[in-house]
């Protein structure tokens, strides 16, 4: 079999080395792509995100910060304590993202995978440290939902209460319904604010009678020798009475202005009256003083008595 | 001769056909077994046997590779196309990517390849079995000894499908990466992270693993199977017909089988 058969295709052993080389470089290349992107020959450091519950985290799973993977989860165990132990590879390179604030959450919608994120709101902080441990917050769209349904459930038996025939806004709508009806009657909304033609006719024609009423109390007031005409005339009486009332003022006037000249008067004769005063009481005191004299100047009277002038 | 035969025969023939299928199934196992320790044997390894391996390898798989990947790009990137405008118009553009990895490189493309060679196999065994009937020897009659002989002379060719198989299956497969990505974001290199992650989030070890073992798996069936079959045939001197191949029927069922195996094993 070594020597080559005529019909042999030409450098048939090369070919198949040539084959078996680049498959094999493509399956080595293809295995280290995959350890690549596997993270194997990437640092990282580890984190663990204890969480209430695991459902949805797989390993294998991105960690993303602002929308940019930066971790996968590797292992998720449960605790001692009961709690759910997420333990995160982070590249080292990406680390830096990670500080000791952030905070860290577990997103799982209705439709899609579940989702986990790091916020860092204070990038200046320290750096989260190696084998650090975080909680994680969740927050689950699928648990709203019972109370969601308990919620639209109340709601929904609201609705049927309010919608049922008997009900307050059935009553109110009949009403309303009445309403429109007697609105659009003969009497419209007379009728429909009196509560019934009848009053609404009896209402007419009371007016009908205040009209009248008007019509005749228009001639007796504005009338020829009306109340009016009257009135003008005692208006006029009035005038000719004030004006006699005026000049008896002023007369009252005069006098008084004559009384505040002698009130004038009297008050520059008290005026006087105390000046005088004054000296009569400086005479005294002179006086005073001679008796006083005269007494010392006395050797034989002894008699200390003063006796006034 | 296939177990559901055993239906149309006296039941006092039973455990004779039962043993009979047993020992077929084992002399195939047997013979897998043979020719991976000759192919990891350095004494195989002489002139004769790696010339006998080089032109098979030239035929099952020089020949085949560029038109097999040729083919397979193009189906591929129908399907390629189909699921990502299907995952746009839901909205779910970031899961296609996935899908298409999942789909085409982890099922569809190893499952085709092992297909196609065991297609390439059973024309080259007819053609074999010809040329041994030409040779002047009966499959009626053929010895102990012929059948040791043939066996040797097989191994070549059950290596040569098996690497064909597996060549077929990571030509593809990088192919259909490769598409995967320019479908996804074009010629631009700013994706490349982007999908190098999403690679390694598919393939994680077990998946790596089962990839792997299933292509292996894929490939010592095709060249075993038929191969075995066709012994078996010679060896009990049923008669042989060049229009269908033996064992295309287990080698469908095993093919079945390890794809079956595989998805239970990575999804269940």
């Amino acid at each position: 079999m070594a020597e080559p058969l005529p019909d042999e295709p030409k450098h048939v052993e090369t070919k198949a080395l040539i084959l078996l080389v680049a498959i094999g470089a493509l399956i080595v290349a293809f295995f280290l792509y995959v350890m690549y992107a596997r993270g194997v020959f990437q640092e990282t450091q580890t984190l663990t995100l204890v969480a209430d519950d695991s459902e949805g985290v797989i390993p294998g799973m991105d960690m993303t910060f602002a929308g940019f993977p930066i971790g996968r989860v590797r292992q998720v165990d449960l605790g001692q304590d009961g709690k759910v132990n997420v333990l995160v590879d982070i590249a080292r390179a990406d680390a830096k993202w990670l500080r000791t604030t952030s905070v860290f959450t577990l997103e799982r919608s209705v439709v899609g995978e579940t989702r986990l994120r790091a916020y860092s709101g204070i990038l200046t902080d320290p750096a989260l440290p190696d084998k650090a441990q975080r909680p994680v917050l969740r927050g689950d769209a699928t648990a709203e939902i019972p109370r969601l349904l308990a919620t639209a459930r109340t709601l929904l038996e609201n609705l049927e209460a309010l919608t049922r025939p008997d009900s307050a806004i059935g009553n109110t709508l009949n009403n309303v319904e009445t309403l429109s009806g007697r609105l659009n009657g003969r009497y419209g909304v007379l009728g429909t604010a009196l509560g019934g033609d009848a009053e609404a006719q009896q209402l007419l024609q009371t007016l009908r009678r205040v009209d009248g009423l008007l019509a005749k109390a228009d001639t007796r007031v504005f009338g020829k020798d009306g109340v009016i005409d009257d009135t003008q005339a005692a208006i006029k009486e009035l005038d000719g009475l004030l004006l006699d009332a005026r000049g008896t003022l002023q007369k009252v006037d005069a006098v008084l202005v004559e009384a505040q000249g002698v009130a004038a008067n009297t008050r520059t004769a008290t005026q006087d009256l105390g000046k005088l005063r004054g000296e009569v009481d400086a005479s005294l005191r002179k006086v005073n003083r001679l008796v006083d004299e005269i007494n010392r100047k006395w050797p034989f009277k002894r008699d200390t008595e003063i006796k006034l002038p | 001769m296939p177990l559901s035969s055993l239906i149309y025969m006296k039941p006092g023939r039973w455990a004779h056909h039962a043993a009979r299928y047993a020992r077929g199934w084992w002399r195939m196992l047997h013979l897998g077994a043979v020719a991976l320790v000759m192919a990891l044997s350095p004494s195989t390894w002489n002139r004769a046997n790696r010339a006998a391996t080089s032109r098979h390898i030239h035929a099952s798989t020089w020949q085949v590779l560029p038109w097999f990947t040729l083919l397979t790009a193009l189906v591929s990137l129908v399907i390629i196309r189909i699921v990502l405008v299907t995952a746009q118009s839901y909205g779910l553009s970031r899961f296609a990517l996935e899908m298409v990895v999942r789909v085409l490189v982890l099922e569809l493309i190893p499952l085709s390849a092992a297909l196609f060679a065991a297609l390439r196999a059973g024309m080259a065994f007819d053609a074999g079995a010809m040329g041994l009937a030409r040779a002047g020897m009966p499959a009626r009659l053929a010895t102990e000894e012929t059948l040791l002989r043939l066996r040797r002379d097989l191994v070549p060719q059950v290596l040569s499908n098996a690497f064909s198989v597996l060549s077929l299956a990571m030509a593809s497969s990088v192919v259909v990466l490769l598409l995967a990505y320019l479908n996804v974001y074009g010629l631009s290199p700013w994706g490349l992270d982007d999908y190098t992650r999403t690679v390694g989030r598919v393939f994680d070890p077990v998946i790596t693993i089962g990839f792997v073992a299933k292509t292996v798996l894929f490939g010592l069936a095709v060249a075993v199977i038929p191969s075995a079959a066709l012994l078996e045939t010679l060896r009990h001197g049923g008669r042989y017909r060049s229009t269908v191949q033996p064992g295309a029927l287990r080698l469908l069922f095993v093919l079945l089988l390890i794809e079956a195996g595989s998805l239970a094993v990575k999804y269940i």
